[in-house]
């Protein structure tokens, strides 16, 4: 008992610690409404790996990836003045990351080939990996870049409307309700769109998953 | 099966740019936020993609919707114009809008004229007539 309240203690001693140091989203967007370009660049850093994360895994081409991640931030930027803050900073750029990629994607109707980021060696320390690779898995003899192809082919032949939830929720975790804000719909239909779009892709990966 | 294919999607978290890269993203980002901070300056476009940014997502959806504004314009205009015939408007002001002075008439036996100015000549003088004379005043009656 003593050493769960310790341990609470010092789990809320960190986080006291960690909101001294670390402005708020709502701080930082405040000052950024007055123009303060160096709160904006925290605000950055923080979502650049997320929004980046999300562009690139709904283009699988990290060219118009680190393209798609600037025009998100600077159109950011030029709207924060008529940011009311009735949703979180969170929500906010990502409902543009999503309007910006799926516009992007409707100007360039043509299919773009994949240009992929490497996987992480830590990859290779995962269990997931691990299980996926070991004896008796059909994916066993796939090399990892084999393996990052087909995923990538599978993601692309979703709709843009399938793959987004995909992306958001099975690869970024993001939950369902904050999913449906994000994509202006209802939780039922990011429930249904991602049922669909998971259906799929176990079409497309069916020679892999049995 | 959808264990699966979320496990080998969680992989995919393992997909990640070389740090340079993204070092190199972020300076051009802040570039573009500095140059953007000079000149705050907004076109139609852009308040446009910003307000209402399913018009462009889906633009099917944004020519119909100026359709439905169109046919709405011209039927609000053909009402008008109807409208506008079928009625007639008074208009009264209080400004005196003739400089001559209202006509206040008076009556002779059954006929009524109106009243004229002092100087104005109704006959011409008949110069060198000696056979016209003077027979009598017609006064005004009251």
């Amino acid at each position: 008992m003593l050493r769960i309240m310790v341990i609470d203690i010092n789990l809320n001693a960190e986080k006291v610690s960690k909101e001294e140091v670390e402005p708020s989203d709502r701080e930082l967007v405040l000052q950024s409404q007055k123009g303060d370009v160096q709160a904006f660049e925290q605000l950055v850093e923080r979502y650049h790996r997320k929004i980046y994360g999300l562009t690139y895994n709904m283009t699988s081409n990290r060219e118009d990836a680190e393209d798609l991640t600037q025009d998100v931030f600077v159109k950011a930027f030029e709207a924060l003045p008529r940011f009311k803050g009735k949703s979180s900073f969170y929500t906010w750029i990502y409902r543009i990351a999503v309007n910006k990629t799926i516009n992007y994607r409707k100007k360039r109707n043509r299919k773009r080939a994949l240009s992929l980021d490497q996987f992480d060696q830590e990859i290779k320390t995962d269990d997931v990996y691990h299980d996926l690779t070991s004896k008796g898995s059909p994916l066993r003899n796939l090399s990892l870049s084999e393996l990052q192809i087909k995923l990538n082919e599978a993601l692309q032949s979703l709709s843009e409307n399938h793959r987004i939830v995909v992306v958001m929720h099975d690869m970024q975790g993001i939950p369902h309700e904050k999913i449906a804000k994000v994509v202006g719909a209802s939780v039922g239909t990011v429930r249904s769109r991602l049922f669909y779009a998971r259906r799929q892709m176990q079409a497309e990966l069916s020679e892999f998953i049995k | 099966m959808d264990l699966l294919l979320r496990r080998l999607l969680h992989l995919k978290r393992y997909e990640t740019p070389s740090l340079e890269r993204i070092t190199k993203n972020k300076h051009n980002i802040m570039r573009r936020v500095r140059d953007a901070s000079h000149k705050s300056r907004w076109t139609l476009a852009d308040l446009l993609e910003l307000n209402i940014p399913w018009f462009f997502a889906e633009p099917r959806y944004g020519i119909a919707a100026l359709f439905i504004v169109f046919a709405g314009l011209q039927f609000l205009g053909i009402n008008s114009q109807k409208t506008e015939q079928n009625k007639v408007d008074f208009y009264i002001s209080n400004r005196n809008l003739a400089a001559i002075e209202s006509p206040v008439t008076f009556s002779t036996n059954h006929i009524s004229y109106p009243k004229l100015p002092d100087n104005l000549q109704l006959f011409p003088y008949q110069q060198g007539n000696d056979q016209v004379k003077f027979v009598e005043r017609v006064e005004e009656k009251k």
